[in-house]
């Protein structure tokens, strides 16, 4: 509300070019906003003029819900995280440098004028004219790449190197997370006299050696480093594809090996010691029977990702 | 006891000893002959030749041994790699591969058997896969008996996890790690089992063995102390442990310090620091349970208590602190990794970049062991249920190996011998139960099943079985309901306590063991094709010759790596250095003899980030950085043309990325892409991407192979621009049959001064473009 009427105040000068105007200008517009100006056309306009000493890094983003960008909302509190370590640097370095975020809502044009077609981006304007003009005299827009993640961390050191002074970011210490982990940690504790036996007993440990097995082998950790969805697109929930699965493979093949090994082990622990012929006999097929399905199941889904294998068994 | 089936009764003791032994020498015998055969599919199919990349250094490196001798190898200075530094190559390698085919290659010229060092370095992983079959089978004789060892033999024989890494002509530090990794692991149990030093000295000497053959020997090094300290922790400790560790470690130890390229890494880095802390901690237990055994007052064995604990925790501090100052290295950047899984893309993008570094999804799994990746968990338990020291082994092999190929597809290799373990046990345990023709005793009244149950159930067992209830909880919930449920609930707690029920366990009846035998030897029958299948499709191909079908259905041989290698080798002067991405390195070194300037010991990154920020900038920023590094050549894989998808266009972003890692201003992975953020090399390209050298260099004259027609990149399924990209800077040297190698000379400086640009468009009889055309003179009148 306070931005576009600020604007239109102060639209004659801006006209007029005054150069120390229009930064004290940004100046003010920054510290009226935790260090982040809500840039729309005309203060873009102001923050990139083509004879600035001063360089600023400028976010581009779509927050809006009906945009539905994700990653958008995952970068926001860290973009203004960064933006507010710089606001406590002193006055005169501080000043040299301002962080904006154009939001595509507010400001359409300025994604067409760029041709923007994908958000959050951020980009490096640098100075110049004055002493903070780079060496290499490039007055382009650097865009800074993501590759490393959405953190705040390596973003405040990816533009440190374009600002005046390092960015003094610190990562704040999450005290929920060291309360929830010493409550954890006491909590085991104090109940350690009950649980004993339990933690000595080696089919605990048996459970989860086994658990921890199949999990692994089923892929969790691909899906985990790759950040996989759980299932795609209208619901399918196999991954076309020999070197990629979803979420959702890594449940239906850890239940399917974790079948199939019960199968082997009911036929060697449980069924030898059934007493009643007629009654084992039952079990003795059942447990052959659940395993040759199974198998047959865990193949045809094989052969669904990996088209060109020739073998099949049931299915 | 009634028998499902009659024995022959006339059979001396003897003769079934003997008779079973020979069966277990001939069974060996085959399986190493199946072993070895498996592996032979690349040599039938295309040729004795060695595969892939890095073998083509270990094989040079193997020739320099053979031809000059040890010494010479040990000092050998390599000016011809990383040029223009030069390499250490007897400081900065694993020596135990060359030396072990040195070995093979003078004994057998000693027996005057004149073979030729390129077929014993083909040969070599075969050769050893039949010793590694062996090892296990040594290995889960410990576990279990003879027959799982024969079976576990048999499946790492032929298992596709294995066979991926020591096919024939595959010849990496892999092909004999294997076996060394499985018989350290072998004498380490026999040493825990015997207690004898004799055993621990020689898992020492084989852990030295390994040390000097794979980098991978960290494992060994961190799963013996783990094994150790869980056994303390389970109240296992015992004067076997203390010997066979003791004697291991510190003969281990000193051992591998003399590998120049480990030096004093054991006492320097985070990675070995278990082992050492281990080792303090057996010394403290030893000394505490000595002066226990001479001291009564119990006040004072209190206070002794104490104190060993304080010191264990004073010097798991100590380790702490000396790592903090910097006396110790903390964990490399590759080992990192493995805990860390965003950390390697973020900070070293090189690791990131190799293919076999990815994490693992399932049906690779599935591939590489089949049936036996379902099995094992079930010989994990059964694992469980002796629950000896051996047995604790296995167990965490099995947690820590499947993390480990979970995260990484190269370490799938780790995991491989625990699961043919692992299923081994199952497997033989289902084939023992069934193929036993004694019958238990029938019994009939379902009060008595259910009574016995619950007798054995109020035994001493009585909290495993609680426990196990509550764990299982979901199979055996409803423990008081009676029918078949409540049988099997009371059966399930008689497995529990191993001892009871042991009278009349077995199995009734004929037609129940002939099902389940059948359906276990056709699983084993499937297995074995499954094997036979991948290894010919997959595993088998050299990646130096690749090959086609022709429409006829006969192979068509595509020769191109090996085509202009050798035309390097004939047309350039000795000197020529060439310049290609890391990946080639080896081969061109190899192969054609050259220099290079990065290969695939990716030590200096900066080097290769130079590289590639030649590759990725436009020809007048390379132009520089070729010329002030000597650079002759510059070799491209291009695939476009057959639709070979490893090509450097594909391997074009990583080189982007290493160089953006360096140099963050010049080069832009962004700048890569078209505006909507695709990686595009039609007519859409960004123009960074139209001007990278790359991008030149692979497509350059690609559009007039169609004759007009429109051009079509078959690897990204992408039309070509009509007009190509031009080259001011290089020429066209080379392009081999598929125009899969791309070779370009660099040009020389023009001799009339001019930038070669302008001397090019002069050559072509382009005017320079003025902006006005010049006013003719006009007469005057």
């Amino acid at each position: 509300m306070l931005l576009p009427l600020l604007a239109l105040l102060f639209a004659p000068l801006c006209l007029a070019a005054s150069f120390q105007t229009d930064h004290a200008k940004l100046v003010q517009l920054a510290a009226s906003s935790n260090g982040v100006i809500r840039l729309d056309e005309h203060s873009y306009k102001l923050l990139t003029n083509p004879k600035r000493t001063w360089s600023a890094s400028v976010q581009f983003t779509a927050l809006d819900k009906k945009r539905r960008c994700g990653p958008c909302k995952d970068f926001d509190p860290n973009w203004n995280a960064v933006a507010k370590a710089w606001s406590t640097v002193p006055a005169a370095e501080r000043d040299n440098h301002f962080f904006g975020t154009v939001d595509f809502d507010h400001a359409m044009s300025i994604f067409q004028q760029l041709g923007l077609q994908s958000a959050p981006v951020v980009q490096v304007l640098p100075a110049v004219e004055g002493p903070r003009r780079p060496a290499s005299g490039r007055s382009n827009p650097i865009a800074l790449d993501f590759s490393g993640g959405f953190d705040a961390a390596p973003l405040a050191e990816q533009l440190s190197r374009h600002t005046p002074v390092p960015i003094p970011y610190k990562a704040p210490i999450d005290y929920s997370r060291i309360a929830s982990g010493l409550f954890v940690l006491l909590s085991f504790v104090a109940a350690l006299r009950f649980i004993s036996p339990i933690l000595k007993s080696r089919w605990t440990w048996a459970a989860i050696t086994i658990i921890t097995s199949l999990i692994m082998t089923s892929g969790f950790m691909f899906v985990r480093i790759r950040g996989m969805p759980y299932n795609g697109p209208n619901g399918q929930w196999i991954a076309g594809g020999y070197q990629t699965q979803f979420g959702q493979e890594v449940h239906v093949i850890a239940m399917i090996y974790g079948t199939l090994a019960g199968g082997f082990l009911m036929l060697t622990l449980v069924v030898p010691n059934q007493l009643s012929p007629s009654r084992q006999r039952m079990q003795i097929y059942l447990w052959t029977g659940v395993i040759f399905v199974m198998y047959s199941v865990l193949v045809s889904i094989f052969k669904e990702k990996n088209r060109g294998y020739p073998f099949r068994l049931l299915l | 006891m009634p028998l499902a089936y009659s024995l022959p009764t006339d059979l001396s003791p003897a003769t079934v000893v003997n008779a079973s032994s020979l069966l277990r020498i001939v069974a060996l015998a085959l399986i190493s002959g199946a072993a070895i055969a498996s592996r032979l599919f690349a040599v039938i199919n295309f040729e004795s030749v060695i595969h892939e990349f890095d073998p083509w250094f270990n094989y040079r490196a193997t020739r320099v041994l053979a031809s000059e001798g040890f010494y010479e190898f040990w000092n050998w200075f390599d000016p011809t790699a990383w040029y223009p530094l030069g390499r250490v190559v007897g400081g900065t390698i694993y020596p135990g591969l060359m030396a072990t085919s040195g070995v093979i290659y003078s004994i057998l010229h000693g027996l005057n058997l004149p073979v030729d060092i390129r077929n014993i370095c083909v040969m070599l992983a075969p050769g050893f896969s039949a010793l590694t079959a062996w090892s296990t089978y040594m290995f889960t004789k410990e576990m279990k008996d003879e027959s799982a060892g024969l079976l576990a033999a048999a499946f790492i024989g032929i298992v596709p996890g294995y066979i991926s890494r020591s096919v024939a002509g595959s010849y990496d530090n892999e092909a004999i790690a294997i076996f060394l990794l499985m018989f350290t692991f072998f004498l380490w149990i026999k040493a825990l089992k015997t207690g004898s030093a004799f055993f621990g000295t020689l898992a020492a000497l084989f852990y030295f063995y390994m040390v000097a053959a794979w980098g991978g020997y960290a494992f060994i090094t961190n799963m013996i102390p783990l094994h150790a300290f869980t056994l303390i922790l389970m109240g296992r400790f015992s004067s076997r442990l203390y010997v066979a560790y003791s004697s291991w470690y510190a003969i281990g130890t000193l051992a591998s310090m003399q590998v120049p390229f480990v030096g004093f890494q054991p006492v320097r880095t985070s990675e070995h620091m278990a082992a050492l802390g281990v080792f303090g901690l057996l010394q403290i237990i030893a000394f505490a349970e000595l002066v226990r055994a001479h001291v009564s007052s119990k006040q004072f064995q209190r206070l002794l208590y104490a104190s060993v604990i304080g010191m264990g925790i004073l010097g798991g501090l100590a380790i702490v602190g000396l790592t903090y100052k910097g006396w110790i290295a903390p964990w490399t950047g590759r080992f990192y990794s493995l805990w860390d899984t965003g950390y390697a893309k973020k900070y070293i993008p090189i690791i990131a970049s190799v293919s076999e570094h990815q994490p693992t999804a399932w049906p690779s799994f599935f591939m590489d062991l089949q049936l036996l990746i379902f099995v094992f968990p079930a010989g994990v338990i059964l694992c469980f249920r002796e629950l000896r020291d051996e047995h604790v082994f296995v167990i965490i092999y099995a947690v820590v190996a499947s993390y480990f190929a979970g995260v990484m597809v190269r370490l799938m290799l780790t995991l491989t011998p625990c699961v043919c373990v692992c299923a081994a046990v199952a497997f033989s345990s289902v084939l023992d139960t069934y193929i036993n023709p004694v019958e238990p005793d029938a019994v009939e009244e379902e009060a008595e099943t259910a009574g016995d149950g619950a007798v054995s159930a109020s035994s001493t067992a009585v909290s495993t079985s609680s426990g196990s209830a509550t764990k299982k909880g979901k199979k055996a919930a409803p423990a008081a309901q009676p029918g078949p449920l409540g049988g099997l609930v009371s059966t399930v707690s008689a497995v529990v306590s191993t001892k009871k029920g042991e009278k009349s366990r077995g199995i009734f009846g004929g037609d129940t063991r002939l099902a389940v035998l059948l359906n276990a030897l056709g699983m084993l029958l499937f297995f074995v094709l499954h094997c036979t299948y991948v290894t010919s499709s997959a595993y088998s191909s050299p990646s130096v010759v690749l090959a086609s079908t022709n429409p006829d259905g006969s192979q068509h041989i595509i020769d191109d790596f090996r085509e202009a290698y050798y035309w390097l080798r004939q047309n350039t002067p000795e000197t020529a250095v060439v310049m290609s991405w890391w990946d080639y390195g080896y081969q061109i070194a190899g192969m054609a003899d050259r220099p290079t300037l990065v290969d695939n010991n990716t030590w200096n990154n900066t080097h290769i980030a130079t590289v590639g920020k030649a590759m990725s900038s436009s020809e007048e920023v390379a132009y520089p950085i070729l010329r002030k590094h000597d650079v002759d050549y510059v070799l491209v894989i291009f695939g476009g043309l057959l639709g070979y998808s490893g090509d450097d266009i594909n391997k074009f972003l990583w080189m982007v990325r290493i160089a953006q890692g360096v140099w963050p201003d010049e080069i832009q992975e962004p700048n890569y892409f078209t505006a909507k953020g695709e990686y595009k090399v039609d007519d859409g390209a960004s123009n960074t991407m139209k001007n990278s050298l790359m991008y030149k260099m692979s497509y350059y004259r690609f559009a007039e192979l169609f004759g007009g027609n429109q051009a079509v990149d078959r690897v990204r399924g992408q039309q070509m621009p009509k007009i190509g990209p031009t080259l001011d800077y290089l020429d066209e040297a080379f392009t081999s049959e598929n125009w899969i190698v791309r070779i370009y000379q660099v040009k020389k400086e023009d001799p009339l001064g001019r930038d070669l640009r302008t001397a090019n468009a002069f050559e072509q009889g382009k005017r320079r473009k003025r902006s006005k055309p010049v006013a003719r003179r006009r007469a005057i009148v």
